[in-house]
């Protein structure tokens, strides 16, 4: 179940990537000359102003959609189509199926390969209750999204993140809709399963505070034309807890990313 | 003093209705030429029960024919243009500016076309009926959360899962909402017809009992179309709450519970 991770080796290699969107109004730079290394097994947080290109970036990652130019390398494969194998995706709670209860929408990416592989059907479901029990679930199976909170249905997304089991995961701003409360507990829930699961991480946000609580390095992205213009070390020691937020060095990395974001145009 | 519920309130008001039905030509407030008491139109309706049950067949038959054509084509068609992009661009205007035209118009063309029997009255209902349908299938694949697509994209679903686990499911509550109008309208279509041409059906008893002055015959088959409208829509809407719990159902009270909590139950910090 657990795919073992070599802190060394790289997960995700991003060179030269450049996109250039066509308008209605002609074509638009959206991102530049953007490079990165994403070691295995790491937590990376991408920040920017809005509109910066980070949810291109990402989707670019995901193989959902195409750059104009650059190379993308998923431990040493090139992306270019969605591999949920390689990279699972997590989006913001809209994305759960709202005709599907929990469990089947955990269980939603194994019954698309169902024909194509053999895994009977009670080998699906088990995965899934595992999955569910994992975001701390357990009993929830049977509701469906409307009857869930809006930190519940995230705790879903992540488990349907996880179930197939993919060494990298992504995720577009995933706590963006929460109140800021269950905000901080989705994160620390999200650090809890990731140190028991050891996947690589790439985190969009917009919470400066969620960023270094979360990360092991934060890259900041420019206005349009996204660029990276710093990335920034975080070595807060782990577990991480509240109360680091309250330390200085905590204060002064959020106070880094800030007075790089505020540069930007 | 508290006010009844609405559904009791609902109750009284149709049972008030029904007595007023009685009384007012019971008490000479109105002429029975004009209104004719309830009790004088179920006993007509009872005396000619076998009159009135065929034509209700005659109507029952042109009217699910009618739905079969604009559920079907309304489907189809609402699908295929709601799916494709260009065509959207190109036909979506012309039907949504044909469904304010009056239709009924087309009606005696239809009769030229396929006489007086059932056959022009299922053409023109099932024309009548087709645009709500086709346009709320339209609406409701169109506007499908593109986010439930993306998902499934990266969640590795061919073009056909996409299709068949994502947007029929999801355009399903659009839809339905569609085939409930397109349904009524498909009744409203059968009878107006049988009222201008025809010669069996419900809607041609209203014609005839109403040209030879016969009022209690006249509300014997009104009650009898009433009854048959709020049958369906009432069986629509179960049917559609049916399959489509997670819509109807909306804002339930156990998430506003969960969602005021702030914290999600059973966390495991």
């Amino acid at each position: 179940m657990q795919h073992v991770a070599h802190l060394d080796e790289t997960a995700i290699e991003v060179a030269n990537l450049s996109h250039i969107y066509a308008g209605a109004q002609g074509t638009v730079p959206a991102l530049e000359e953007i490079s990165m290394r994403v070691g295995s097994g790491r937590f990376t947080v991408i920040v920017g102003p809005s509109g910066c290109g980070k949810t291109s970036l990402l989707m670019m990652l995901a193989g959902l959609r195409a750059q104009s130019q650059g190379t993308i390398l998923c431990h040493g494969r090139p992306i270019s189509d969605p591999d949920p194998k390689r990279v699972g995706v997590i989006f913001q709670e809209a994305s759960l199926y709202p005709w599907l209860s929990a469990l089947d929408n955990i269980e939603f990416p194994l019954s698309l390969r169902g024909a194509r592989e053999r895994e009977t059907r009670q080998q699906r479901r088990a995965r899934a209750e595992a999955m569910l029990r994992l975001v701390g679930l357990e009993g929830f199976g049977e509701r469906f999204p409307y009857e869930l909170s809006g930190g519940m249905k995230q705790r879903v997304s992540i488990a349907r993140g996880l179930v197939q089991d993919p060494p990298v995961l992504l995720m577009d701003e995933p706590f963006a809709a929460l109140d800021e409360q269950t905000r901080m507990t989705m994160g620390h829930e999200l650090l809890r399963i990731w140190s028991t699961m050891l996947k690589t991480v790439v985190f969009i946000t917009h919470s400066l505070t969620e960023a270094v609580y979360l990360a092991d390095e934060v890259l900041v992205m420019s206005a349009r034309p996204g660029r990276i213009i710093d990335r920034i070390a975080v070595n807060l020691p782990r577990p991480r807890t509240y109360e680091m937020m309250a330390t200085d060095v905590f204060g002064q990395l959020r106070d880094r990313i800030w007075q790089q974001i505020r540069k930007t145009p | 003093m508290r006010l009844p519920a609405p559904a009791t309130a609902r109750r009284g008001m149709l049972v008030a209705l029904l007595l007023l039905w009685e009384l007012v030509p019971r008490t000479g407030l109105l002429p029975e030429l004009f209104l004719p008491a309830l009790s004088s139109t179920l006993a007509v309706l009872w005396q000619d029960r076998q009159i009135y049950s065929a034509a209700l067949l005659v109507t029952l038959y042109e009217v699910a024919l009618a739905m079969l054509i604009a559920c079907g084509g309304g489907i189809a068609a609402g699908a295929v243009v709601g799916g494709i992009a260009r065509l959207r661009e190109l036909l979506l205007p012309v039907f949504s500016s044909l469904y304010a035209v009056p239709i009924v118009i087309l009606y005696p063309v239809f009769t030229a076309w396929f006489g007086v029997g059932p056959e022009s009255k299922i053409a023109f209902a099932g024309i009548y009926a087709f645009f709500p349908v086709m346009l709320s299938t339209a609406a409701g694949i169109r506007t499908i959360d593109p986010q439930f697509i993306l998902a499934a994209r990266s969640m590795g679903a061919t073009l056909t899962q996409q299709v068949t686990r994502v947007i029929i499911p999801a355009s399903l509550p659009t839809v339905f909402a569609g085939l409930r109008l397109g349904g009524a309208l498909a009744i409203i279509g059968v009878v107006v017809s049988e009222m201008l041409t025809a010669a069996a059906g419900i809607g041609y008893l209203v014609t005839l009992n109403r040209t030879i002055l016969d009022s209690p015959r006249v509300f014997a088959a009104l009650l009898m179309i009433l009854i048959l409208s709020v049958a369906y829509y009432m069986l629509a809407r179960a049917f559609e709450s049916r399959m489509v719990v997670w819509q109807s159902a909306g804002r339930s009270p156990k998430a506003a519970q969960n969602e005021s909590a702030g914290v999600p139950v059973s966390v495991a910090v």
